[in-house]
């Protein structure tokens, strides 16, 4: 089960990359092996504004609906749109190509997230 | 993760081996997918090799005695006497108000005996109410559930991997035919029936045998199915599945099942409500739907017309062949044939066209 170590967690199985004051958001690895093979994602309009915990995009498999929730306060930039014709690329590459949306942050507090190690560490409870 | 109060099916061990993901069905513990994943399972049925589904939970009631034909066309809907030695018809058990107890199958071994195939989660309900029925007949009905395993081997190569391990020559069984013979020392019985639309077999074995047979079957090629799979495979095809499309709720005229329902043979369990109710109108319609826009719909997910719900779906998928969502679903008897119709994804109304089922090309063998 990948977890790189530069990201931060959420207890959702979100993960986000922050850079400056763009972040990017995905799925991590644990949550794409427990939804199974994703067959569709549905994802938010450019300009939406979200805090902590809103439910921004869509992700399902063949026997599931899951809603994936913002980690961090930010406003969408753009969705990852080739996941509307390659949704397995979730699967495939959850950390990399199979990102879900870029964000503007804007609120940079990430007190709440978890590191790698505590995400690990989580996974195992 | 396991449940004491779920049963175990004879291969529960082989699909710990094979690394199954389990989850609570019908009262089992049964594997939802396999490593391989879902989709992957359902390619190696559809796209020309063979898989291999425990279909141990459903159930089986022998049905013996000088009164079995008149007892089996009392109980069900279909005409059994049309059978002839070693056919399967589909059939369903009615209740009085012409509502479904279960879809079943029927199998003639011979005059004076029968064999049914029942849903797992009907089982109990079903074997009462038969031997309830049975009363005054000079019949035998004996639950079989606890000692028979149930594998479907499905696909193209369905017939050459199982020729391999049988004296019998398959290609003389015909669809919706079957053969009592021996496999590996233990009688079973073969018919050519499934639940994919695929060419393949159904094989009803002792428990005793199912680990054996369903590892040789594995070792040659066949693909471990789960129930994820299974039901992308039936929900393409448009087949009913008890609890979705039929239920205690719906009649054979809602349904679309009257073709399974024998208004012209003697009287049967349900058959006036059911005349009835098809002189009164159905009170809804299954349709086929296709979506013309992005999602996929699901079961519950209500049906639009008009800025108005008009039903529900009843079982939804992505069809990977169709390249869309695909639903089975009741409306309005109004809205069956002519109206435009969207399905409610999460708040937005995706439009869908009627579509005729199977939403793909079947190819069970006629």
């Amino acid at each position: 089960m990948a977890i790189p170590v530069d990201l931060k967690y959420t207890k959702d199985h979100e993960w986000v990359r922050i850079e400056g004051d763009s972040a990017t958001f995905g799925v991590t690895d644990h949550a794409q092996e427990a939804l199974g093979d994703i067959v569709f994602v549905e994802l938010p309009e450019e300009g939406r504004v979200m805090a902590i915990g809103d439910a921004f995009a869509v992700v399902e498999s063949v026997k599931a609906v899951s809603d994936v929730y913002a980690p961090v306060a930010s406003e969408i930039i753009e969705g990852n749109e080739a996941l509307e014709d390659s949704p397995e690329t979730v699967n495939e590459d959850p950390y990399g190509d199979g990102w879900i949306v870029k964000v503007k942050v804007t609120d940079g507090d990430t007190s709440h997230l978890m590191d790698a190690a505590a995400y690990a560490k989580f996974l195992k409870e | 993760m396991s449940d004491n109060k779920l049963a175990k099916t004879p291969l529960f061990a082989e699909h710990i081996r094979l690394g199954g993901k389990m989850v609570p069905f019908a009262g089992f513990e049964m594997p939802v997918q396999y490593p391989l994943g879902a989709l992957k399972e359902y390619q190696a049925v559809r796209s020309g090799e063979a898989g291999i589904f425990d279909i141990s939970h459903m159930g089986q009631v022998r049905v013996t005695g000088p009164d079995a034909l008149v007892f089996l066309q009392h109980v069900t809907t279909n005409d059994v006497s049309r059978l002839v030695d070693g056919q399967v018809q589909y059939s369903a058990l009615l209740n009085d108000r012409g509502s479904f107890i279960d879809d079943i199958t029927t199998y003639r071994i011979d005059g004076n005996s029968y064999y049914l195939c029942i849903n797992a989660a009907n089982r109990h309900r079903d074997v009462a109410h038969l031997q309830q029925q049975a009363v005054g007949f000079d019949v035998t009905v004996a639950d079989e559930s606890d000692e028979t395993a149930l594998l479907a081997l499905q696909g193209e190569k369905a017939q050459a991997l199982l020729q391999k391990i049988t004296e019998i020559d398959l290609d003389a069984i015909g669809y919706y035919r079957f053969a009592v013979t021996t496999l590996q020392g233990a009688e079973a019985i073969v018919s050519r029936t499934g639940y994919t639309g695929e060419d393949g077999f159904e094989i009803y074995l002792p428990n005793s045998s199912a680990t054996a047979i369903w590892q040789a079957l594995e070792n040659m090629g066949a693909v471990p199915i789960g129930l994820a799979a299974r039901d992308m495979l039936r929900t393409e095809m448009g087949y009913a599945l008890y609890g979705h499309e039929i239920s205690d709720s719906v009649t054979p005229v809602e349904a679309g099942l009257m073709w399974i329902t024998r208004l012209d043979k003697d009287d049967f369990i349900g058959r006036s409500a059911v005349e009835a109710r098809k002189e009164s109108g159905a009170r809804q319609a299954l349709v086929g739907l296709k979506l013309t826009g992005r999602g996929i719909p699901r079961e519950h997910y209500k049906i639009i017309a008009n800025g108005r719900e008009v039903g529900e779906v009843t079982s939804g998928m992505h069809s990977p062949l169709a390249g869309a969502g695909v639903a089975i679903g009741y409306v309005e008897p109004e809205y069956a044939g002519a109206g435009a119709l969207s399905i409610d994804i999460r708040g937005r109304a995706v439009p869908a066209e009627r579509t005729r089922t199977p939403f793909v090309r079947s190819n069970v063998r006629k």
